[in-house]
C-alpha cells in the first residue's frame, strides 16, 4: 500500500511539475489600460419645467466631464466597462431677459458593452449601462415653487462605433456613442404640490416608474480623439434630451456641446513584474 | 433580423413621443400675454370655487378691452383689473414698474397704531430679540409682538423672550399688521405653546390644470416643542385685525383651536392659500394661490379668521385720540376673565 502511495504521489508530482513549467513558458499577461478622459463641455441650453413655468428658458451650459474605459478582465477582447461621472449647470433666461433659471445636475453612469470588430480599425459597441442623475432647477422670481427638484435612476441601451485611422500622420479615434433611459424610477413633485406639504410629512406619491413613454432621454457623443504622442486630445458635440410628462407636469431640456478634453492610456505595473513578448494588451477603445 | 430592428426602432420612437409633448405657446403681444395670464391662472388657481366667479365669462369680458397698439402700462391696467375679480390677497401681478394687488385691510379700519403701543403702554422700554419686541406690562401681563414672519426666529430667541416673559400672568401676542410670511415660523412659535400633538390643519394640492383637480386633504400636525426648551402654558391672548394676513392667518387659526387662547380685535385678512409664481411672455410675474389650506375644522380660511366669541373690538378715532388701544384693553380684560376662571 505505501510502495502503491508512493508512486501516485510520484506521478502528480511529475505532472503537476510539467503543467508548472508549461504554464511558466506560455502564459500569455494580458494589460488592460485604463482609457481615462477628463472633459470640458460648454455650449447652449434650453430649458422647460412647467413646475416653475411654462415658458421655455435658453441659455448656455458647461459641463465637467471623467470618463474611464477598460476592458474587462473575464473576456478582454469581447467586453469593455465605461464609467462616467459628471457635473453641469445651466444658465437660462426667459425670452424678456428678466429673469433667470439656474440649473445643477451631477450624474453617475456605469456600464458594459460587447465588442465586436468589424474590421481591424472599426470596431462597435453594444450594452447596458445604469446611471443617477440628480439635481435642481431654481427659479429666485418664484414664490413657493421656487425651486424643481430633480432625480433619477434608469437601466439603460447603450451603444457605440469607434474608428481609428490616420489623418496624415496623426493617429485620431473616432466615436459615436449614445445612451437611452429604458427603465427607471424618477422623482417629481406632484402638479401643485409645495415643498411645504412635504416637510409636514406627506411623502406618497413622489417615486414614479419611468420609461421611454413618460421620460425620454437621450445622450449622444460624437468624438474625435487626436494622439499627440502619449497625449491625447478630444473635440466632439455633446448633445442631450431629456424630457419627461408626469403629473401633467411637462419638462424639456437640451443641451448641444462642444466637448474639449485630454485623455490618456493608463497601465498598471506592478513592481517586479516584466513586459514579456507574451504581453497582450487589450485598449478598450484605441 | 431587419424587420424585428425596424419593428423596435419604431416603438421606441413612439413611446418618445409619448413623454415629449408640446406646451402651449403664447405671442409677446398683449393678446398672447393676456392669454397666457388666463392660461396660467385658469390651471393653477386653487379658490375658484369658493369664490363664485366665471373665469371663461371673465376673460372674454377683459379681452374684449385689448387693442393690439396697446401700451404695456394700459395691458398691465386691464390685466390687474382682471385679477381683482379674483378678490385674493395672494394674486398679484409683477411687472418692473408696478405690482397689482387686491389688498382687502384697505376697506377696513386699521385696528392697530404702533406708536399707541410703544408710547402709552410700552413706554419706549422694550426688549428686542430677533423680529420679537416684548416687554412686561405695568398690570404683569407680557406682551411680544411679532410685525413679520419672514423675520427669522431662533430656538434661542424665543427661549429668552418667554424665560423673561414667564414670571407675567397671562401673555397677549400681537400680529397685528403682520402680513404673513413663512409657515416655518409659524410651526416655531406654535410649538411653544403646546403639551400635546395638536391637528393644525389641511392641505391639499392642484393635481391636475382643471378647476376640481385637487389631491386629497392631507392633515398635518405639530408637536410641542422638546422639554430643554421653554414653553409658556398660561392664558394667552393673540390680537389681531384685517392686516393679518397669510402666515399669519394660519398661525391666528392654530392658535384659536388652543383652550388657553382667545383671539382679539378683527377678523384676519385671510390668504390661506399657498402662492406659487408663473411668467408672461414679457417677462411679466404672476403670483397666486396655488395650493389650499384649511383649518383644523377641515374650513378654508381664504376669507379669515373671526375673533373668540365676544372679542371683536374696532379701535375708534377717539379712543386713538387719547393714545388708548380698544383693542390691547379688551385683550387685558380677557386675560383677567381666563385667570380668575382658573
Amino acid at each position: 500500500m505505501k510502495r502503491l502511495c508512493a508512486i501516485v504521489v510520484a506521478i502528480v508530482s511529475v505532472i503537476a511539475m510539467c503543467a508548472g513549467t508549461k504554464t511558466e513558458a506560455d502564459t500569455v499577461v494580458t494589460i488592460r489600460p485604463v482609457a481615462k478622459a477628463f472633459t470640458v463641455d460648454y455650449g447652449g441650453a434650453s430649458v422647460l419645467d412647467t413646475y416653475l413655468s411654462p415658458i421655455k428658458y435658453s441659455g448656455y451650459n458647461v459641463r465637467l466631464g471623467y470618463e474611464r474605459l477598460q476592458a474587462m478582465s473575464f473576456a478582454p477582447e469581447k467586453w469593455v466597462m465605461q464609467l462616467e461621472l459628471g457635473v453641469d449647470y445651466a444658465n437660462t433666461k426667459n425670452p424678456a431677459k428678466d429673469l433667470t433659471f439656474h440649473t445643477l445636475m451631477i450624474d453617475a453612469k456605469w456600464g458594459m458593452m460587447r465588442r465586436w470588430y468589424l474590421m481591424p480599425e472599426l470596431q462597435i459597441y453594444g450594452g447596458g449601462s445604469t446611471q443617477l442623475r440628480g439635481g435642481a432647477i431654481y427659479a429666485p422670481a418664484n414664490s413657493n415653487n421656487v425651486v424643481s427638484v430633480k432625480a433619477h435612476w434608469s437601466a439603460d441601451l447603450t451603444g457605440m462605433v469607434v474608428y481609428n485611422c490616420k489623418l496624415g500622420l496623426l493617429p485620431i479615434t473616432f466615436r459615436y456613442q449614445a445612451t437611452l433611459p429604458l427603465v427607471g424610477v424618477m422623482y417629481s413633485l406632484d402638479y401643485g404640490e409645495s415643498y411645504f406639504e412635504l416637510y409636514e410629512g406627506n411623502h406618497s406619491g413622489l417615486a414614479h416608474l419611468s420609461w421611454v413613454g413618460n421620460r425620454f432621454a437621450l445622450n449622444q457623443l460624437l468624438s474625435a480623439d487626436m494622439h499627440f504622442g502619449n497625449t491625447i486630445v478630444r473635440l466632439g458635440y455633446r448633445g442631450v434630451c431629456e424630457t419627461s410628462w408626469i403629473n401633467n407636469l411637462n419638462t424639456k431640456i437640451f443641451r448641444h456641446s462642444l466637448v474639449v478634453g485630454l485623455c490618456g492610456e493608463w497601465i498598471s505595473v506592478y513592481s517586479g513584474s516584466k513586459m514579456s513578448e507574451k504581453t497582450r494588451i487589450i485598449s478598450s477603445i484605441y | 433580423m431587419k424587420k424585428y430592428c425596424y419593428i423596435i426602432y419604431m416603438c421606441i420612437l413612439a413611446l418618445a413621443f409619448g413623454s415629449c409633448r408640446e406646451q402651449e405657446e403664447f405671442a409677446n403681444d398683449p393678446y398672447g400675454n393676456f392669454d397666457a395670464l388666463w392660461t396660467n391662472v385658469d390651471q393653477h388657481y386653487c379658490f375658484f370655487k369658493y369664490k363664485n366667479v366665471d373665469w371663461e365669462e371673465i376673460g372674454q369680458r377683459y379681452r374684449a378691452m385689448l387693442r393690439p397698439e396697446m401700451s404695456a402700462s394700459a395691458l398691465f391696467d386691464v390685466c390687474s383689473d382682471m385679477l381683482k375679480e379674483l378678490r385674493d390677497g395672494h394674486t398679484n401681478l409683477i411687472s418692473g414698474w408696478n405690482v397689482s394687488r387686491y389688498w382687502i385691510w384697505e376697506q377696513y379700519p386699521k385696528n392697530y397704531d404702533e406708536r399707541i403701543i410703544n408710547e402709552y403702554y410700552l413706554n419706549f422700554d422694550y426688549r428686542q430679540a430677533s423680529s420679537i419686541k416684548y416687554a412686561i406690562l405695568s398690570n404683569n401681563f407680557g406682551y411680544m409682538y411679532y410685525g413679520d414672519f419672514t423675520g427669522g426666529i431662533g430656538e434661542g430667541n424665543l427661549d429668552n423672550v418667554l424665560a423673561y416673559l414667564a414670571s407675567s400672568e397671562g401673555l397677549i401676542i400681537d400680529v397685528r399688521d403682520n402680513g404673513g410670511g413663512y409657515l416655518l415660523n409659524v410651526e416655531k412659535l406654535v410649538r411653544r405653546f403646546i403639551t400635546e400633538t395638536i391637528h393644525s390643519g389641511a392641505i391639499s394640492h392642484k393635481t391636475g390644470p382643471g378647476h376640481d383637480d385637487f389631491s386629497e386633504p392631507y392633515d398635518y400636525y405639530f408637536e410641542p416643542i422638546e422639554d430643554t426648551r421653554i414653553k409658556y402654558l398660561k392664558p394667552i391672548v393673540v390680537l389681531a385685525n384685517r392686516s393679518s394676513f397669510s402666515a399669519t392667518n394660519n398661525f391666528v387659526s392654530i392658535m384659536k383651536t388652543l383652550p388657553n387662547v382667545r383671539i382679539v380685535g378683527d377678523t384676519t385678512g385671510g390668504g390661506s392659500g399657498l402662492p406659487f409664481s408663473y411668467d408672461l411672455p414679457n417677462g411679466w410675474v404672476v403670483r397666486m394661490s396655488a395650493s389650499e389650506i384649511t383649518d383644523a375644522n377641515g374650513e378654508v380660511t381664504e376669507f379669515g379668521v373671526d375673533p373668540s366669541p365676544g372679542c371683536k373690538v374696532d379701535m375708534t378715532e377717539d379712543e386713538i385720540a387719547v393714545g388708548r388701544d380698544a383693542i390691547l384693553e379688551r385683550a387685558f380684560e380677557i386675560l383677567e376673565e381666563m385667570i380668575n376662571q382658573d
